[in-house]
């Protein structure tokens, strides 16, 4: 399977907004729908525990997943001279940077 | 055996494959093998990174979403349980699991894209690092996952 040559833009911007979204929407809550799992429930945006512990993991992943597709739609669409700039290595370096500043922001399960 | 065991011991199974897959394929980047390898280890190296790529997108894939459908069950069973422990380094690392496999689904499209054939030569870095971030995250959610699914012993 052959890509088109705006997949590279697509894929790089993917990876970078997924990241940062993803780790905003952890820390402000940004969840997309709630999952009540004690009685198998969902609701829309970030609602308060019901009978048992709220779950916004799946709405963060939602959030993140739609930021990261808009914004890599618009990338594949800028005109290659510009996509051309793109550093391929965004994509590592920042899922690392964000994978540190969980390391950080869950230091206190560690410092206990 | 409930539904949840079973689809917990098919996570297991789907980790493993994808941890020998991806391990293959970091460590045929990192040490490539320059001569024809005769040894056990001179094999394992000398595999061709490229046969692995379609195989760990589909493996962490089916293994995550495996470990979505399980993780109610962990959150309102287990969780709760390692927590009255006072487990809480235990609770952490399963914490920062979740993250770093959300995380690398996000690299997912751009790890496919770079390992895409032919290779290009001047992505080789960019092949290498993300194949190492996501051997991380597979190594780390593999033995954590571990951890936590044996904290109170076989049986209890």
């Amino acid at each position: 399977m052959t890509p088109p040559r705006s997949f590279a833009a697509f894929s790089i911007v993917f990876a970078v907004v997924y990241a940062i979204a993803y780790v905003i929407a952890v820390e402000q809550n940004y969840a997309l729908f709630t999952y009540h799992p004690a009685i198998s429930e969902f609701g829309a945006g970030v609602q308060q525990p019901k009978e048992g512990p709220a779950m916004y993991w799946y709405g963060w992943l939602a959030t993140a997943g739609i930021a990261a597709f808009l914004a890599g739609v618009l990338a594949a669409l800028l005109p290659e001279s510009v996509t051309r700039r793109l550093w391929p290595g965004w994509t590592w370096v920042v899922a690392l940077a964000v994978m540190v500043a969980f390391c950080y922001i869950l230091r206190i399960y560690f410092l206990r | 055996m409930n539904t949840t065991t079973l689809l917990l011991i098919v996570h297991g199974l789907l980790a493993v494959a994808l941890l020998g897959a991806i391990t293959h394929q970091a460590v045929s980047v990192w040490v490539p093998a320059r001569k024809p390898a005769g040894s056990f280890v001179g094999r394992f190296r000398a595999v061709p990174g490229t046969s692995y790529v379609n195989a760990i997108i589909v493996l962490y894939l089916l293994t995550f979403m495996l470990g979505g459908i399980i993780y109610p069950e962990y959150r309102v069973e287990a969780r709760v349980v390692v927590e009255q422990m006072g487990l809480w380094k235990q609770t952490g690392a399963f914490e920062l699991k979740e993250h770093f496999a959300a995380v690398g689904l996000g690299i997912l499209p751009a790890y496919w894209h770079y390992w895409r054939q032919p290779l290009a030569g001047e992505h080789d870095r960019t092949r290498a690092l993300l194949t190492a971030t996501i051997a991380f995250i597979v190594w780390w959610n593999f033995l954590v996952g571990h951890i936590l699914n044996n904290i109170r012993g076989f049986g209890s």
